[in-house]
């Protein structure tokens, strides 16, 4: 049963971008961040926050997160450094209430930067 | 509007390649949001064609790692050209000899520093380094240990006033980070927001306005 609307957790969603030489697989991608979250806040920590990655296009992705713990996050996202051995580091593009807002604001955004130089 | 709107600088990046890799490196920053880098000893000789996006500006800086007796004599030496002068920090004698010479710009990290040092270092106005590339880097207790030093150098900070600085002490276009990450990193170790902001965009300034060729010395300037 869903849990009603004023218990649920507000939540922010985080859009990045990662920087790498060659794409990184989704599966490596959330082991990566994963593991930086937990070594970073712990494991109580980590149950606070209430993260996911929630899409990745081997480029950009979406990543969600408890309201109030946005900087944690981002710190947690900052020091993912490598995936096997690969340097990678994340570009937070922004941070959205809504997926919707998230996708249209920031992913589509930038895409369209990109194109239009040429 | 916001504290992000601001121009924001890392002063210490080591490129030891050529133009072709600084113009990458500056073309990444650019992207995430820095209006200059100084980089440290770069052998470099030509900045001004390196190939750069507008609106970002390339500093030149040095390192000295010199063992503590002879440290004095090389900031003294250096202190006139325009160079950012830099030390990184390590035990309490060079640490101290460091903060005793004016004319030194960055100590970085240092490991042991005291009231006695941060006072000396007021007076001298000496900028105090943040390295955060160490908490991205280190995992488990190192990490810890170094977020342990960059707390109490910030307690000292407040207290005797002194200008902070953050840097990622990137080797690599993959070492950096945007600002307002460096902030969140920051704030692990007790930063505010704000002083994040201005350890990344009024203090390098700061800095970067006392190495212009205009500068003579605090309070003179020529009309």
């Amino acid at each position: 049963m869903k849990t009603i609307p004023v218990l649920r957790d507000k939540k922010r969603y985080i859009v990045f971008e990662v920087i790498s030489e060659q794409t990184v697989t989704r599966y490596d991608l959330a082991g990566e961040i994963f593991n930086s979250v937990f070594s970073l806040l712990g494991d109580a920590g980590a149950s606070e926050i209430n993260f996911g990655l929630l899409s990745y296009d081997g480029r950009y992705g979406i990543l969600r997160c408890k309201r109030e713990k946005t900087s944690d996050t981002r710190a947690a996202l900052a020091c993912v450094n490598t995936v096997r051995g690969q340097r990678i580091s994340i570009l937070v593009l922004g941070m959205s209430g809504t997926i919707k807002g998230a996708t249209e604001k920031f992913i589509q955004q930038s895409i369209i930067k990109e194109s239009e130089p040429e | 509007m916001s504290l992000f709107d601001a121009r924001f600088y890392d002063l210490v990046v080591h490129l030891p390649g050529n133009a072709e890799e600084i113009s990458r490196f500056s073309f990444v920053a650019k992207r995430y949001g820095y209006s200059g880098i100084a980089l440290v000893n770069s052998k470099e000789n030509s900045l001004h064609t390196v190939h750069k996006p507008a609106g970002l500006s390339i500093y030149r800086s040095v390192e000295i790692s010199i063992k503590p007796s002879r440290l004095r004599d090389e900031i003294k030496k250096q202190r006139a050209s325009q160079n950012i002068l830099i030390v990184r920090g390590g035990d309490e004698e060079l640490d101290r000899q460091a903060v005793e010479t004016e004319g030194l710009d960055i100590l970085l990290q240092p490991a042991k520093f005291n009231n006695v040092l941060a006072a000396t270092a007021a007076n001298n106005s000496i900028t105090l380094g943040f390295d955060i590339g160490s908490i991205i880097r280190l995992r488990g207790e190192p990490r810890a240990r170094e977020l342990r030093i960059m707390r109490t150098n910030l307690k000292h900070a407040r207290k005797y006033d002194l200008q902070m600085i953050l840097t990622t002490d990137a080797h690599s276009l993959y070492d950096l980070r945007s600002p307002r990450e460096m902030a969140a990193l920051a704030g692990l170790f007790g930063m505010t927001t704000k002083e994040a902001a201005d350890a990344m965009s009024k203090s390098p300034m700061e800095i970067i306005r006392k190495k212009s060729h205009d500068y003579i010395r605090e309070g003179i300037e020529i009309i």
